[in-house]
């Protein structure tokens, strides 16, 4: 059983480097924040699965609070970028 | 076979931390940032520092991300009004820099070697049998807690924890002094967007419930003052992000007592048990339980006023001059 969950978290760690990919090529802040919010759900899958391998149930509290706070980050996005949506935000 | 995960989130980590100060695009930077803030997290995770995993996933993910996003805004709105080819100017600005700031990198250099061969030292030094651990779980029955993060951090060492309360209000102390006092403006902005408002109702509760909740938890497990005030802190940053900035709301002296409430109780409490004769910041044992929960509740509510306050007044600086260019 053990060996389950090693495989599957280090499946989900994998999957959060490739995403890195997407950070890296951008092309606009929106689509590397949507990385970010990838991120939070793989992370929050890796705390849940390893909260099993431990036998550790506070780490469910972990992956709580990363994603109530994922949002702020969408709408932080949504709220302070929209006032200056004409100007390019490429080239940052 | 643990070997495994733990390696590769110690590689993820070390290389997200060079990355993300090594990107040429700022907002590479940022969420790569971001990305390492999780890595980290997981990391103490595995480690076995829930408490710090929990802090420090509620202020990477939360509280960072905003105030980065915040700030990259502001470069990038300099940058694109004063230069359209940005890349160009910035790999001349980078070579030119290789040139003339050698000597600094050098020191850096020879600086970052000798802290590794002091922290390597350090860690040969490590004692065995765990140093004080065994001194502090032999008090906890007399701590009033069950959990020994938080019998540490609120009754063996409370005097620290004190001084970190008190370094977030002098950061924004140093905000005030820089931004100036009128701050509590009230933006014109107000939530018109259904969605936005509905996100705003939804997790306001939501978040309330799970901070006070992490808050209560901190006696017996993982959770605790500070990791409570950042979900609270984040209703504050909603509310203001969705065009109602709380401190504009309320009175301001009620404002300036939320905000040194925690400190303050704290060092009056200290200071009253210390007229009784004990030494500062220790609890009579019988009370000491109920004493931790309101020094806590007391500065989560501080602490949490603070980070609203330091995301709102960044925000009300920058948004002065345009006001002054509309006026005139």
């Amino acid at each position: 059983m053990d060996v389950v969950f090693i495989i599957v978290s280090i499946f989900l760690l994998l999957n959060i480097a490739l995403g890195l990919f997407r950070i890296w090529r951008g092309p606009t802040v929106a689509d590397r924040l949507l990385t970010t919010q990838l991120f939070g759900t793989t992370g929050m899958a890796v705390l849940l699965v390893l909260a099993g391998y431990l036998q550790e149930l506070t780490l469910l509290n972990v992956a709580i609070t990363f994603n109530v706070l994922a949002i702020l980050l969408v709408i932080g996005l949504f709220q302070v970028w929209k006032t200056r949506k004409e100007r390019s935000d490429d080239n940052i | 076979m643990s070997i495994l995960i733990d390696g590769l989130l110690a590689i993820l980590a070390i290389y997200l931390a060079l990355q993300s100060l090594l990107a040429p695009r700022l907002s590479q930077s940022v969420f790569l940032f971001f990305a390492f803030g999780l890595a980290l997290a997981l990391a103490w995770v595995r480690l076995g520092a829930v408490d710090v995993a929990i802090t420090e996933a509620a202020i990477a993910a939360g509280f960072l991300g905003v105030l980065f996003l915040d700030a990259l805004r502001d470069f990038s709105s300099t940058i694109s009004e004063k230069h359209n080819n940005t890349e160009a100017i910035q790999s001349s600005a980078s070579r030119k820099k290789i040139k003339t700031f050698l000597l600094p990198r050098l020191a850096f250099g020879v600086g970052l070697g000798l802290f590794l061969l002091i922290s390597l030292e350090a860690i040969w030094q490590i004692p065995q049998g765990g140093g004080l651990t065994a001194a502090a779980e032999s008090m906890l029955p007399e701590s009033g807690v069950e959990h020994p993060v938080t019998a540490v951090l609120l009754n063996f060492r409370a005097y620290d924890t004190w001084l970190e309360i008190g370094v977030i209000l002098l950061g924004l102390l140093a905000i005030f002094v820089t931004g100036g006092i009128k701050i509590y403006t009230k933006p014109d902005v107000v939530a018109k967007d259904p969605l936005l408002r509905q996100v705003i109702l939804f997790f306001t509760p939501v978040l309330f419930l799970f901070g006070a909740f992490l808050l209560y938890i901190g006696k017996s497990g993982p959770g605790g003052a500070f990791q409570a005030a950042v979900l609270w802190g984040a209703i504050g940053i909603l509310l203001h992000l969705g065009g109602k900035p709380v401190f504009a709301m309320i009175p301001r002296w009620v404002g300036q007592l939320v905000l040194i409430m925690g400190l303050g109780f704290f060092l009056l409490m200290g200071f009253v048990f210390m007229s009784g004769g004990a030494t500062l910041f220790e609890y009579p044992k019988a009370y000491a339980g109920t004493l931790i929960l309101i020094v806590e509740t007391l500065a989560a509510i501080s602490i949490a006023a603070a980070l609203t306050a330091i995301y709102a007044n960044l925000n009300q600086m920058k948004e002065e001059p345009k006001e002054n260019e509309s006026a005139n």
